[in-house]
């Protein structure tokens, strides 16, 4: 197995994540990252495309490869999200398995963080063209200072995140710093899918996709204690 | 200490026995919204589907500790939903009953129209609905575009326009739709239309939670109304409009407040149901949650007793929906850090609150138009600075 670290593999994907959605970014990530395998977190969540989902021999699992039919798998539900369904799975993968990879960990935890920052940047282009379209009095509902305001505090979140991002390369975040991105990103799409109005808690739509973002977050991450 | 009475604290421990049946199938209602119409003789449901129909109109809710709760209390109903949200928000919301329509029939009609509307929800279990949202305007309710025609001589009124997010519309037999006659907070006009009626069209829409509530979207093409369906026709128009559906979001706001605070509930139940053993930090952590929770409920009482007092005071009302609303989500997000990696994926009913608590924010409108209201309320002096709680009558012991 090669993973090949570089610095425009977070960028294709931060940019799939902004253009085309979950799927392909989380796609574009695996297939560079984690290629052929079923990419699970710690407990042995998995949230893939549906192709990945049908087409992986191997599981990894968080960080050691096995073979698919060694453990047990359950399936969990899809998700309809535009740009294509993701499949939520659990793999069991009996305890003892050796041959820990940290680089290829190390790939895939700081792609997340790019995936999730590129999934909140477009929930915050979406929430602006929707109140731009949407009147109160004479004025857009974007034009609120309330709303400003909501949307400043959503950008500041993701400009601090992609700060701490630019230039580090994999491995070189520590799991709490990139938890704690995470659970800023968290925090900018609940605000800012609030924004959506009742849009935002339709099935399918922008407010499903923060929800998936968050699930991510939560089957990969591994949790501090 | 702000207290409830004896009468209501065996309300509240009525309802919260009734809730076992609605913990126990709040999942599969989840994946079926439908399910509930095997459920109608569950007494939550029954007693939910004529709730807030006065007794003077043949009401009669089974006795609790010797006492009948007509349920048209907002202090009430605060009680009795927050049980019910706790136990599942779900069941709750998919229940039949008056509910938000009713508040307003209460407030607006005159007694024929009160007959009509009563008469027909103690026949059977039906479901209303109470249409204000439209596809282009939400917060912004009173700029509303939908247009009922006055009636001819030769035709009656005509109702046209569309709706949205509207809570069971899909499926209700009937419901009331706001729309206007002419431009200006006074040509604002509730009508009570049936479902079927021929133009009349509702669609369920797919909802990440609170899929009990099968909001839907209504299209209306010249639905014919008849003028005795015009609600309070006997008012002035300042008294019909703007005004009724103000009012009567007051009056319900508690209980939203209190569906969102049974949320925050469950998931602090949950936690502790589940987690046998709790680190130090973890205990600290639900003990805060637990007095979050407490102190959302005692203003949730207090904006209760208000707007039960006086139908204009819905500033209490507002404070309690935003801090309620907030801690649905927060305290449904902090249960899923006690049960570690893919917690959400394991605990269903962990996933399910979180996906609910979502909706409380737009529900009776979201926390920024709430708390313009609360500003509202304090800049015009219409909310005591000195004894906010003036007017909300609550033993205090
Ligand atoms: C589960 C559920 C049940 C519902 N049931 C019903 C029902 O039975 N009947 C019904 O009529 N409706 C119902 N609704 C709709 C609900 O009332 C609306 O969603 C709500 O009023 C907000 O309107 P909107 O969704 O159009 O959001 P918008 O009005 O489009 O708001 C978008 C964002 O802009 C903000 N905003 C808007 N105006 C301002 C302003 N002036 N200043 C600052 N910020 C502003 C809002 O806070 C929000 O964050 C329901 C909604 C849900 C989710």
């Amino acid at each position: 197995m090669t993973t090949i670290a570089r610095a425009d593999q977070w960028s294709r994907c931060h940019r799939a994540a902004r253009t085309d959605g979950v799927s392909a970014a989380l796609t574009e990530l695996a297939t560079a990252v984690l290629p052929g395998l079923l990419p699970c977190g710690p407990a042995g969540h998995a949230i893939v495309p549906t192709g990945i989902a049908a087409g992986a021999a191997r599981v990894w699992a968080d960080g050691v490869t096995v073979d698919r039919g060694a453990g047990v798998e359950k399936a969990l539900g899809v998700v309809e999200l535009p740009g294509g369904d993701v499949e939520l799975l659990r793999h069991q993968v009996e305890p003892g398995a050796n041959g820990f990879s940290p680089a290829e960990r190390a790939c895939w935890t700081l792609g997340l963080v790019w995936l999730r920052l590129g999934l909140s940047e477009e929930l915050r282009e979406t929430a602006m063209r929707y109140l731009n379209g949407r009147r109160t009095g004479n004025s857009t509902l974007l034009q609120q200072q309330m709303v400003k305001s909501t949307v400043a505090d959503g950008l500041i979140e993701h400009l601090e995140v992609r700060a701490v991002l630019t230039g580090i390369g994999p491995g070189e975040l520590p799991d709490t710093v990139l938890n704690h991105l995470h659970a800023q990103l968290t925090e900018a799409d609940r605000a800012l899918v609030k924004l959506l109005g009742a849009s935002g808690y339709l099935a399918g739509g922008p407010g499903q996709v923060a929800r998936v973002s968050e699930l991510l977050a939560e089957a990969y991450c591994r949790p501090e204690v | 200490m702000i207290q409830l009475d004896d009468r209501l604290l065996a309300l509240r421990g009525q309802v919260r026995e009734w809730g076992a049946d609605f913990r126990a199938l709040g999942l599969a209602l989840d994946r079926d919204p439908e399910l509930i119409r095997e459920h109608f003789d569950l007494p939550a449901v029954r007693y939910l589907s004529t709730m807030g129909i006065p007794p003077e109109y043949g009401n009669v809710p089974i006795p609790i500790a010797g006492n009948r709760f007509y349920g048209t209390l907002a202090l009430e109903r605060a009680i009795i939903m927050e049980e019910l949200s706790c136990a599942d928000v779900g069941m709750l919301v998919a229940s039949p009953g008056p509910l938000l329509a009713g508040v307003l029939i209460d407030l607006l009609a005159d007694e024929q129209q009160k007959d009509w509307f009563y008469g027909r929800m103690l026949e059977s279990p039906l479901w209303t609905f109470f249409a204000l949202t439209e596809p282009d305007r939400g917060s912004d309710a009173g700029a509303l575009s939908t247009t009922v025609v006055p009636a001819t001589a030769d035709r009656p009124a005509l109702l046209s326009g569309a709706k949205r997010y509207v809570g069971n519309a899909a499926r209700a037999q009937l419901g009331v739709v706001f729309a206007r006659t002419s431009p200006g907070p006074l040509g604002i006009n509730a009508v009570l239309v049936e479902n079927p009626s021929t133009g009349f069209h509702a669609e369920a829409l797919e909802t990440i939670g609170l899929r009990g509530a099968r909001i839907s979207a209504i299209t209306m093409e010249d639905v014919e109304i008849a003028p005795e369906r015009f609600l309070g026709r006997h008012l002035s128009p300042s008294r019909r409009g703007m005004w009724a559906f103000v009012q009567t979001f007051n009056l319900l706001r508690p209980g939203v407040a209190a569906i969102a605070l049974g949320i925050a509930r469950a998931a602090h139940e949950y936690v502790i149901t589940h987690r046998t053993s709790l680190r130090r930090d973890e205990r600290d952590r639900l003990d805060l949650l637990a007095r979050r929770i407490d102190g959302a409920r005692r203003l949730v009482h207090l904006a209760a007793a208000a707007v039960d007092a006086r139908t204009g005071d819905g500033y209490l009302a507002s404070a309690a929906k935003v801090r309620a609303a907030q801690l649905a989500h927060d305290a449904t997000q902090e249960a899923c850090t006690f049960f570690g990696a893919g917690a959400r994926l394991e605990h269903p009913v962990l996933d399910k609150l979180v996906r609910d608590a979502r909706g409380m924010e737009f529900i009776e409108g979201t926390s920024n138009m709430q708390k313009l209201n609360l500003f509202q309320g304090l800049f015009t002096g219409k909310l005591d600075r000195d004894d906010p709680f003036r007017t909300a009558p609550l033993a205090v012991v």
